[in-house]
């Protein structure tokens, strides 16, 4: 029956407050995300000590991926990756995160386990600690197997200036490794192109990116380049500083699985969501070590792609033929959910 | 790219004397051109011209009105190329003016990649008719007639509205003004059906023609090729393109010519082309869409063929403008709000400068200016 606790399955009753809900939270959620500052019985939860030494910044965001599982990762290990991500790229270092879980009814409990599985080694990696949640159920048909919504706390030092009013004409743009990787691994995930093949999701944490980056000199900007791509961040900058971006096309690094499938399926990587890289603006006297920096971490792919150039805001790639053409905002988003 | 770099350095150092216009016919081409940025890297006197390359965009009106009306059938699923989807036809603002609508209206519209998908709808099936509406130049229907030649299901039919590239051309080029100096003649159709289809274009009409492949590189070393041809005083067919071999793909030729009669037939907004249009062969006949269900067009209907109002989109096919020049590229026509076919399929012309990055009309710059005499 689907309404007794050894079910496979979700139904409206793992929402309704009861039995089954407790058993849920018990035996699910707690054991993968178990940490000293988590009691699921509380409504509300202290914080432990907030009074680091800086600035707190809080994050908050949601993850719809379709399908749940893809290959180098899951929903779960995304929001958590997604979140930190968020906290590292603004400078700071990522400690506390809450979690709402939208299951749907009918999502088979086996792979629920290791969504949240996901959820936990995630934050274990990434050394966050999962303080407060909650789930609800939602009906069959309502919603992608399961939705998660974060909100993440982190601690950023003081006097640490990062930001898009910092760039000036001149700076440099790296990127910590090949572009779209993640956005090229989930539609492959979904198989309707009937193409397969063994590319891996770049979703991971950048706060060792982040963290190394912002050790040296000239940090402007730090972003995680996710939906939209590299072009989108591009656009942010130019839409913001008023400058022109100029990309080289020949230093973007892409895998080569990756242009092959978006050849084959008429896409830009530089379009493509990534996970686990950061693109950043530096000032040109400090673009070279902060490349050696991100190399010297095992990033052999960074790479500085590009410059802000004094002129009409717009991004201006520059092909490796020697031609340019304009890259536009991504406008009709081809691309289905992808995080 | 290297080559391709060196390539362009010889054709920038060539001694032109005055514009000239090369017309590429192919889709896949003109992408290439635009996505490499190829036009800004070449010198200002070399116009590259997107000319007839696009199925979707000559697809006729009538035909995409048929599957429309198919699809609102309940019995019936249509399947169709995705890009075919918001292709709109000449209704009123009320009806059901495309394939994309017609699906939000109830229809069982299935956009498909590749034929094949056609024969495995069909077969999940089994009850209901599947129609498939088969557009595409030599290149998707070389495919079509394979699959047909395996067989297929009972209960699926083909609307086809298949087209050969060269015939565009032989009228463009037996017109008053071709509107081109050189071709750059289409790899793939050429791996297919030979290159040595293109070779009336210089020994007839004495333009420079030279076949390339998809690759950048490919298409510098064509626009090379004809702009030497054209400096010496000669004109030949080139091979830029190392897949195609002289007789092409003997086999699918083969089945193609099985499968499918060569008939008049109509390019929207551009009229009838003699010997352009494939229709399936009389054996095929209970395969064929137009005969098991001829109901489902209406030729009398008001604007039944013609092209949307104020779409320049035959010229631009043509090669007589170039897309921004149209009145109303970027405003209303974007690929979101798309008024002409050249702005729907990933091979239009319109579709692909704007997805380029070219979001401003143009003042009036006729592609077809004449060229200074080489
Ligand atoms: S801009 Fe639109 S209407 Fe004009 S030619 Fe292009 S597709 Fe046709």
């Amino acid at each position: 029956m689907a309404t007794t606790s050894d079910s496979s399955f979700i139904t409206m009753a793992h929402g309704n407050g009861g039995r089954l809900m407790r058993e849920l939270i018990e035996h699910v959620f707690a054991p993968a995300l178990g940490n000293p500052d988590l009691d699921t019985n509380a409504d509300a939860v202290r914080l432990p000590d907030l009074s680091g030494d800086g600035e707190w910044l809080i994050t908050t965001d949601g993850f719809t991926v379709d399908p749940l599982e893809f290959p180098g990762g899951n929903i779960g290990s995304l929001a958590i990756h997604g979140t930190v991500n968020d906290l590292a790229v603004s400078g700071a270092t990522p400690c506390y995160v809450t979690l709402n879980a939208f299951i749907e009814e009918g999502l088979a409990l086996s792979i629920l386990e290791r969504l949240v599985r996901g959820i936990g080694e995630a934050s274990r990696e990434s050394g966050v600690r999962i303080v407060a949640g909650d789930t609800k159920v939602v009906g069959r048909g309502q919603g992608g197997g399961l939705y998660l919504a974060t909100t993440g706390v982190g601690l950023r030092p003081h006097g640490l200036q990062l930001g898009l009013d910092r760039i000036r004409a001149g700076d440099r743009i790296l990127v910590s490794g090949p572009v779209g990787d993640h956005g090229t691994a989930v539609l492959l995930a979904r198989e309707q192109f009937g193409l397969s093949g063994d590319l891996q999701s770049d979703a991971t944490s950048v706060l060792p990116i982040a963290q190394a980056l912002i050790k040296g000199p000239g940090l402007r900007f730090m972003r995680d380049p996710t939906r939209g791509g590299i072009a989108t961040v591009a656009h942010e900058i130019a839409r913001t500083t008023g400058h022109t971006v100029r990309l080289q096309a020949a230093r973007i690094p892409v895998r080569p699985p990756v242009r092959a499938v978006c050849d084959m399926l008429g896409y830009d990587p530089c379009y493509l969501a990534c996970e686990g890289r950061i693109a950043a603006v530096v000032s040109p006297e400090s673009a070279t070590a902060a490349l050696a920096s991100l190399r010297s971490l095992g990033h052999r792919h960074a790479a500085i792609i590009g410059e802000i150039a004094a002129g009409r805001p717009g991004v201006v790639l520059e092909t490796a033929l020697g031609g340019e053409r304009i890259l536009e905002e991504l406008e009709d988003d081809p691309l289905p959910r992808i995080c | 790219m290297s080559v391709a770099r060196d390539q362009l350095a010889a054709i920038r150092a060539l001694p032109l004397s005055g514009p000239v216009r090369i017309m590429n016919v192919c889709g896949g081409h003109e992408r290439t051109i635009s996505m490499a940025g190829l036009r800004t890297a070449l010198p200002n006197d070399i116009r590259l011209i997107p000319g007839p390359g696009c199925p979707v965009c000559i697809c006729p009106e009538e035909d995409i009105y048929q599957a429309i009306r198919l699809a609102l059938d309940e019995r019936v699923v249509l399947a169709s190329f995705g890009d075919m989807l918001r292709v709109p036809v000449n209704v009123p603002r009320s009806a059901v003016r495309s394939l994309d609508q017609a699906r939000a209206a109830g229809g069982e519209v299935r956009p498909i990649a590749s034929p094949r998908d056609a024969v495995r709808i069909a077969r999940e099936h089994p009850g209901r008719p599947v129609v498939f509406h088969a557009v595409g130049f030599e290149t998707t229907l070389g495919p079509i007639a394979a699959m047909i030649e395996e067989g297929l299901p009972d209960n699926l039919s083909l609307l086809v509205s298949g087209r050969l590239t060269w015939p565009a051309v032989a009228m463009l080029l037996e017109s008053e003004q071709p509107g081109f100096d050189a071709l750059i003649a289409p790899g793939h159709v050429s791996t297919l059906m030979g290159p040595e289809e293109w070779t009336f274009v210089p020994e007839h009409h004495g333009l420079p023609t030279a076949v390339a492949g998809f690759t950048p590189e490919s298409i510098v070393a064509a626009t090379l090729s004809v702009l030497t041809q054209r400096l010496e005083g000669r004109a030949v067919l080139d091979n830029c393109y190392s897949a195609a071999r002289p007789g092409g793909n003997t086999v699918a030729r083969a089945a193609l010519e099985r499968c499918f009669d060569i008939v008049p037939a109509i390019w929207r907004g551009i009229g009838s082309i003699p010997g352009s249009g494939f229709a399936l062969k009389p054996h095929l006949a209970a395969h064929d869409a137009r005969r098991r269900f001829p109901g489902y067009a209406d030729e009398a209907r008001r604007n039944a063929g013609a092209m949307p109002p104020g779409c320049d989109c035959a010229r631009v096919v043509l090669g007589k403008i170039l897309p921004p020049e149209c009145r109303i590229y970027g405003s209303p026509c974007t690929p979101r709000t798309p008024v002409g076919p050249c702005m729907v399929s990933d091979e239009g012309a319109c579709r692909i400068w704007w997805s380029s990055g070219i979001r401003e009309r143009s003042a009036e710059r006729r592609a077809d200016a004449p060229a200074a005499p080489a």
